[in-house]
């Protein structure tokens, strides 16, 4: 069955070429086998979901992708160029950005400052500028101002820009950690478990702002235990349990796959 | 806002300028204008500090180390090989950023409590070299008349001669008023917002691009030029230097000064600076007790403004603004 998932990614799905590679992955913590032999690829402006029920080893599969785990084996090809061994900030100068399960804003900062944050590797400043002010320096400034001032509105918070991030509420802190990870003008966007603590309002804004993000031209992952959620807005589906694929291919064929309803579907319609 | 502040902070700036310019005049004689020269150096010293504790989060017990090399090799360059002041004080300054960073190349992994006890271990290994190499430092006996700095001929003024306790206090607060300056425009650009979301979740910075032990190593070098800086100043203004003002004590004074005033703003440690360096010499007549009375004080901060005497002035300051707005 791998071997037939490779074999369509290599020939490309509707003639797009494969932005993320992944190839025999393996990750272990202890004795424990959290991804186990993982394979596939993420083809150019797709929303790619990672589904499985929890402690499936999905959000490790993610932080392996994103570089805050290194692989035990195995390797992870972005447009062509290994970065198996790159660190999680070269990672983003690749081109991959990511949000977090479990929120991780900078919660003291304003919300506006939180997004300006995440221009880091997009300033364009002379260095003497940085000591004495000039006017590169306020050119910048006002462009990241007002590059996050659109984020922000295209996650609806635009009137909260002055606030702390801290003090949002759950659902708007995961859009501005949305908002956050876009500013750093990513061509593969990884999102982990949006769905987590948000209602059903809040869950179907975030997806109709992946299905925008995605129109852009940005290719999106997202990891997810939720099916019905995934159904509604991906293009392509990968399933996993115990560390292992599955199945992978379209959202309609995922429920007659056997495999997967007793693994997953199964003891959830019961 | 900013657009604001940058007016406000120019009408800032002049008024320090006037206020280290007509210091000297209002508190005359040699008393006071000792203290206000060591009044500056500390003021470098918070400034270093809170550079790599306000702003990178870095909780660095170290600071008297930096601050003590400076002192040390600026003196030993003028005084052993005759090196010329300004020469040797930008070597000073050097060798206390280069320390720094390299404390930093192998501290960078630790955080909190690990990084505290390994920039205090880096303290206490500096304090006993500066003791036990006797042959370059003389180790307790100290290095005795160290001259100041040289004086200043420009065409058409006349001499500025540092022997002037006067000039001396110029040149120092001069001098860290470009610093402060200089750091006001860094944590301002996006190295300060860089600093800032590595303080505030590191993971959270890599993802954003941001090579974190890279940035915690620039800002140990930059807080470690600055106390080392200090350190320059010291030896040529105190006239000897003895490893003990170095010890590891020293660090903590600093850490006061920067807590007392605000982490992670640049006029926090600037007014602790001052307010620590002249509250022990105010309490100076009531003898032993004012170590109590300061110890007591330092508490009283720590408890009920833990941002310091910035975050109490802007709690003032809203509540003025409150009851001027429900007046209306």
């Amino acid at each position: 069955m791998k071997a037939v998932a490779a074999q369509q990614g290599d020939h490309g799905r509707a003639g797009r070429p494969v932005l993320l590679s992944a190839r025999g992955l393996h990750k272990s913590f202890g004795g424990v086998h959290a991804v186990r032999d993982i394979s596939f690829d993420i083809p150019t402006g797709a929303v790619f979901a990672i589904i499985g029920p929890n402690g499936a080893g999905k959000s490790t599969l993610l932080n392996l992708m994103s570089g805050v785990y290194r692989c035990d084996a195995g390797s992870l090809a972005f447009d062509g160029t290994d970065m198996s061994a790159l660190p999680a900030h070269r990672r983003v100068r690749l081109g991959i950005a990511r949000t977090f399960q479990k929120i991780r804003l900078f919660k003291q900062l304003s919300v506006l400052d939180n997004v300006v944050a995440g221009f880091h590797i997009h300033h364009h400043i002379p260095a003497w500028q940085y000591l004495v002010h000039g006017p590169a320096f306020r050119r910048d400034h006002a462009r990241c101002r007002a590059e996050a001032v659109a984020l922000l509105a295209f996650v609806g918070l635009a009137a909260r820009g002055d606030a702390i991030a801290g003090s949002l509420s759950y659902g708007e802190q995961r859009m501005l950690e949305f908002a956050r990870a876009l500013a750093t003008k990513p061509r593969l966007l990884l999102v982990d478990e949006p769905a987590a603590g948000l209602n059903a309002a809040e869950v179907e804004s975030l997806l109709d702002r992946i299905r925008t993000t995605r129109d852009k031209g940005v290719t999106v992952v997202v990891v997810e235990h939720n099916m019905d959620l995934v159904m509604n807005v991906a293009d392509r589906v990968f399933v996993m349990d115990y560390g292992q694929q599955l199945f992978e291919g379209k959202p309609g064929d995922v429920q007659r796959n056997p495999a997967v309803v007793a693994a997953y579907l199964g003891g959830e319609l019961m | 806002m900013r657009g604001r502040s940058i007016a406000a902070r120019r009408l800032g700036f002049l008024a320090a300028a006037l206020a280290i310019a007509a210091l000297p005049m209002v508190l005359t004689g040699n008393y006071w204008q000792t203290n206000l020269t060591i009044c500056a150096i500390n003021v470098l010293l918070a400034l270093g500090l809170d550079f790599i504790l306000g702003y990178a989060g870095q909780l660095n017990l170290g600071q008297s180390a930096f601050y003590g090399l400076g002192a040390y090799v600026s003196v030993l360059l003028v005084m052993k090989w005759g090196v010329p002041f300004w020469v040797a004080f930008a070597g000073g300054v050097m060798f206390s950023g280069c320390a720094g960073m390299i404390l930093a190349l192998f501290a960078v992994r630790l955080r909190g409590h690990y990084l505290a006890i390994a920039s205090l271990g880096f303290a206490v290994i500096t304090y006993q070299i500066l003791l036990n190499w006797i042959s370059l430092t003389q180790g307790p006996l100290g290095i005795y008349a160290i001259p100041p700095p040289p004086a200043i001929a420009l065409p058409g003024l006349p001499v500025i001669d540092f022997h002037n306790p006067t000039a001396l206090f110029y040149l120092v607060a001069g001098f860290t008023l470009l610093v402060y300056f200089l750091l006001d425009q860094i944590v301002r650009s996006p190295i300060g917002e860089t600093l800032t979301a590595i303080r505030e979740d590191d993971v959270s910075a890599a993802s954003l691009g941001i090579n974190a032990a890279a940035w915690k190593t620039f800002a140990f070098g930059i807080g470690a030029a600055v106390g080392g800086a200090a350190g320059c100043f010291y030896g040529s203004f105190v006239g000897t230097l003895v490893p003990d003002a170095f010890f590891i004590t020293e660090s903590f004074t600093i850490l006061s000064m920067v807590i007392v005033g605000g982490m992670g703003t640049l006029t926090g440690p600037v007014c602790g600076a001052i307010l620590l360096t002249l509250l022990p010499e105010l309490l100076r007549e009531i003898g032993d007790l004012r170590l109590v009375v300061y110890g007591a004080a330092l508490t009283l901060v720590v408890l009920f403004m833990p941002g310091g005497l910035v975050q109490a002035a802007r709690a003032v300051r809203a509540k003025l603004g409150d009851l001027r707005g429900s007046t209306r």
